[in-house]
């Protein structure tokens, strides 16, 4: 066993994702708020740092070192272990995700990407599922009648919107013929493949919104009727556990979203033949647009009621993204 | 016993023994009856069809003890209270009070709640100051003050002064250890949830408030839950209890001016001028032409500021913080509070109308700014209306949510943009109208479907009325040119200060206006004005002194979130929040 490219290697990788991941979600609260303030005629953050740069460390700094609080009535162990869950949840699915081409480093040939799964697409799909778990039972355990709601909402909500998401991951499978996530990047060097599945994308789009509890469907969180839902108890680091996942998790649902429907790195390929780290760049480019239609939606959309957003998920989504997948395999067969 | 009123001789002929006598001053009718019979007397005043009082403004009493000629009994002895029932009807425009002496210790009268559903609230009301028991009121128990207080604040013998406050922290105290505990150990108060709700072992309990984000305030909801469907629901009031009306009894009729535009502090003038107005009626001030229109002018900057504090907030209840509506709104907000800045030098309080007038004229760069700000509103009202009126998410939030019919409005005394939202047009600048509105020409926006999204288009509406009503008010403003602001009669208002220096008898006037302040006649006098939430009315009760015997306000939020107990039931939790917002409350109002 060559311990430098088999351990070395991707532990060094893992170890720069993550942090790499970590202030990604920090900065996107900064990035959020910015924007959010543009949205509403506001400066948003401008006090720590130019342009409030250095907000994400007030806030971490705050939220570091505020009073542990653990509510008297709450079921301790799960309590503490759910926000863990959540975050832990959202950190692992970046794995299979491919942010740039093979680089020649040190004589050494380095995949940017940590794992280069053959079933990429299935543990996307398989770890998705896991960070419902961190919000039902932070919910549960808090013993509050609003978190339960929340954690009942999440519940329903992140499991019906599984279905609509994989299918729609279906039709790019059913495209690419792979479930590779570098052979899907391979297959968009020409088009990126929104240009084939612009209804895929969109449904894909509005599952993840569902999926990372995002406005117009954060229904386990909303402050103005459950008061935050699953996380009315937590508070300090705890809170911003959550809080951070749920960041995280934005910007890793939009790397996927670049990945399976924006071309990944690849696409335009004129520019990212540039340069290996052209590519990278490119990548990110994607990121942030998908994280400015997250934030755009959430500052233009009211909230939708939670009956009627499922059934907007089972009566419509479903069958719509059944049409497309059928649709996109009978095209894929004729052809 | 000659009168204007021609319901009363109906009245008369069908109760001859019952109608104890008539009064007409200043053009209202006040009928005294017999507390005995009152039940018959209201029942047929709603329901016969040439009288149909359909709409009970308020219930309330008065303490006869300090009053120099107290009504009396029917044998003439002493009877300290006075049930006073303001009644309005829709189809013949017209208003009625009956009076009713209530002898006993503790007054005994029977309950008028199975006649009009709005009585409900002001009779619980009314036992919670004045300790009248209401006789087969369906629940009554203190609505206003905590279960556990100790006497009736609105009578005339309450002790008046501080009491001990109770919220220092001893952090030696034992107790303090166990903090958490007793969050949860503490058993639930049986009056905490109204003795109305099922009880069912399948539904929950959900205490909404009174820290709650969409409850526009220190409002708690009681609601009980099957899953996430509302069985029933209770709103609770009174945290924001401040006691106007028994400050009123303890001020001069120009010091209480200040504290209305307090209660409903997102329209302070509309509050500030429904007090005037009612002291302007009582003592038959005449306001110059120049003033009603500066006034008229402030009153729909008012309305459309508090409509934007409703579109806001609304839309931030069914979006969430983030939602770019909120500030956009306040943005539009802002300008109307800097032209109140320019006018009177407060944004919130303006306490600008004065008993007779304005407290001063408006800068001459008044009429450029507000034409300056219609014109750009306009177009900032079709941008909110691009947003959200055909919003498919918007819409299917509101409509058909928070349903309520006509009559249940009716019969629950909503007034404003909820019974308009029923289609029902009534609104007092036409049907009673003040401040020369009957000159004019605005319409009256109904929708018939009674639901939140209807409210919604009435309020979106009366806001292109208000721009077309500011605007005609401009044009009057500039036709009428500069002239006096004040009543000149100086018994009323202050002299001029130049006049100080040359007129002993200014002097003299100023003297006495400070000092002691004007001294209506004997009397009784309601008015309103429609607020931007509904029809807020004062009723003032006169001894002579220059202080008001009885202060009995009628707030419009208190009777429209009484429709909340019938809007809920069904409706899924997370409607209420649309619920509450589509009422559009100030619980500073509510709970006075």
């Amino acid at each position: 066993m060559d311990w430098v490219t088999d351990f070395w290697i991707p532990v060094i990788k893992a170890i720069v994702v993550v942090l790499a991941l970590l202030v990604g979600g920090a900065y996107m609260t900064w990035g959020e708020r910015k924007l959010c303030a543009r949205f509403q005629v506001r400066y948003g953050p401008n006090r720590a740092g130019p342009f409030g740069i250095l907000q994400p460390l007030a806030d971490a700094v705050k939220a570091i070192f505020k009073e542990e609080i653990v509510p008297h009535h709450v079921d301790k162990a799960i309590y503490l272990m759910s926000p863990g869950i959540s975050f832990a949840a959202v950190l692992i699915t970046f794995a299979v995700i491919p942010f740039g081409p093979q680089i020649d480093l040190l004589g050494r040939q380095i995949g940017l990407w940590i794992g280069d799964l053959q079933v990429g697409l299935l543990y996307l799909l398989a770890i998705a599922g896991l960070g419902s778990y961190g919000i039902v039972l932070g919910g549960w355990s808090s013993n509050n009648k609003y978190s339960l709601l929340g954690a009942l909402r999440a519940t329903a909500q992140m499991i019906s919107y599984e279905l609509p998401m994989g299918l729609a991951l279906l039709s790019v499978v059913v495209l690419a013929g792979t479930l590779n996530l570098n052979r899907i990047v391979d297959f968009q060097g020409q088009w990126p493949l929104i240009v084939w599945q612009p209804l895929g994308f969109l449904i894909f789009f509005i599952a993840i919104l569902a999926e990372s509890n995002r406005s117009p469907f954060d229904l386990p969180e909303t402050e103005n009727e459950l008061i935050s839902g699953f996380m009315t108890e937590y508070g300090g680091i705890k809170f911003a556990l959550y809080f951070i996942a749920e960041y995280t998790a934005m910007v890793v649902n939009s790397a996927i979203v670049a990945t399976l429907f924006l071309g990944g790195w690849k696409w335009p390929a004129v520019l990212s033949n540039l340069h290996p780290l052209a590519g990278v760049a490119l990548f990110l480019a994607k990121v942030l647009v998908v994280l400015f239609l997250y934030v755009w939606v959430r500052a233009s959309c009211p909230r939708v009621r939670y009956d009627k957003f499922m059934r907007f998920c089972w009566k419509f989504l479903m069958p719509l993204a059944w049409v497309n997948l059928a649709v996109t395999a009978v095209i894929v067969a004729l052809i | 016993m000659s009168t204007s009123n021609p319901s009363v001789h109906k009245l008369q002929a069908q109760f001859p023994q019952a109608v104890l006598g008539v009064t007409d001053f200043r053009g209202e009718t006040t009928v005294l009856v017999r507390a005995s019979e009152i039940g018959p007397i209201c029942r047929f005043l709603r329901d016969d069809p040439d009288l149909a009082y359909d709409l009970c403004l308020f219930v309330s009493a008065i303490d006869q003890l300090h009053l120099p000629n107290p009504i009396t009994s029917r044998d003439g002895g002493p009877c300290r209270f006075v049930v006073v029932y303001q009644l309005f009807s829709l189809k013949h425009n017209r208003r009625l009070r009956l009076k009713a002496p209530v002898p006993g210790d503790p007054p005994r009268i029977d309950s008028v709640a199975s006649i009009w559903p709005a009585a409900d609230w002001h009779e619980r009301e009314t036992f919670d100051l004045f300790g009248i028991h209401f006789r087969g009121h369906p629940d009554l128990r203190r609505i206003l003050l905590p279960h556990d207080w100790v006497g009736h604040p609105l009578r005339k013998d309450y002790p008046l002064g501080g009491e001990p406050v109770q919220f220092t922290v001893n952090r030696d105290d034992p107790e303090l250890a166990n903090l958490g505990k007793q969050i949860m150990d503490a058993p639930t108060k049986e009056s905490d949830v109204p003795p109305w709700f099922s009880g069912r072992p399948d539904t929950m309990i959900l205490n909404v408030g009174p820290q709650h984000p969409a409850t526009h305030g220190v409002l708690r909801i009681v609601v009980e839950l099957e899953g996430e469907r509302i069985v029933n629901a209770a709103p609770d009031l009174g945290h924001l209890h401040s006691g106007f009306e028994k400050t009123a009894e303890h001020r001069t009729y120009q010091q209480f001016a200040t504290y209305p535009s307090r209660m409903d502090y997102v329209a302070g003038m509309s509050n500030d001028l429904s007090y005037i107005l009612a002291v302007e009626k009582l003592v038959e001030a005449q306001v110059p032409p120049r003033a009603n229109i500066i006034r008229v002018i402030l009153l729909e900057l008012q309305r459309l500021a508090a409509h934007l504090i409703w579109i806001g907030t609304q839309t931030l209840d069914l979006a969430g913080t983030i939602h770019a509506l909120l500030q956009y709104a306040f943005r539009e907000r802002e300008m109307i509070l800097d032209i109140f800045e320019m006018v009177c030098g407060a944004r919130l309080t303006t306490s600008y109308f004065t008993t007779g007038g304005l407290r001063w004229d408006v800068p001459p760069a008044f009429p450029t700014k507000v034409r300056e700000f219609v014109d750009y509103f306009e177009k900032r009202l079709d941008e909110y209306e691009a947003m959200l009126t055909h919003n498919p998410i918007y819409r299917s939030r509101l409509e058909g949510i928070a349903v309520i019919n006509a009559e249940q409005a009716i019969g629950l005394g909503c007034t404003g943009p909820v019974l308009r939202g029923c289609g029902i047009g009534y609104d007092v600048r036409k049907s009673m109208p003040y401040c020369g509105y009957e000159e004019y020409d605005f319409e009256i926006p109904t929708r018939p479907y009674g639901d939140a999204y209807s409210r919604y288009q009435v309020r979106v509406a009366e806001m292109r009325q208000s721009v077309s009503i500011i605007r005609q008010g401009l044009e009057k403003l500039k036709k009428v040119g500069p002239g006096p602001i004040k009543d000149p009669n100086r018994k009323l208002t202050l002299p001029p200060r130049e006049e100080l220096e040359t007129s002993m008898e200014a002097l003299i006037h100023h003297f006495k206006l400070v000092t002691e302040g004007f001294h209506p006649p004997a009397g009784e006098v309601y008015s309103s004005v429609e607020n931007p939430k509904g029809e807020l009315g004062f009723y003032l009760v006169s001894d002579g002194n220059p202080r008001p015997y009885r202060c009995k306000i009628r707030g419009p939020s208190f009777s429209n979130i009484s429709a909340l107990q019938v809007m809920a039931p069904g409706s899924l939790f997370s409607d209420l929040v649309a619920m509450v917002g589509s009422i559009d409350i100030t619980l500073g109002e509510v709970d006075r």
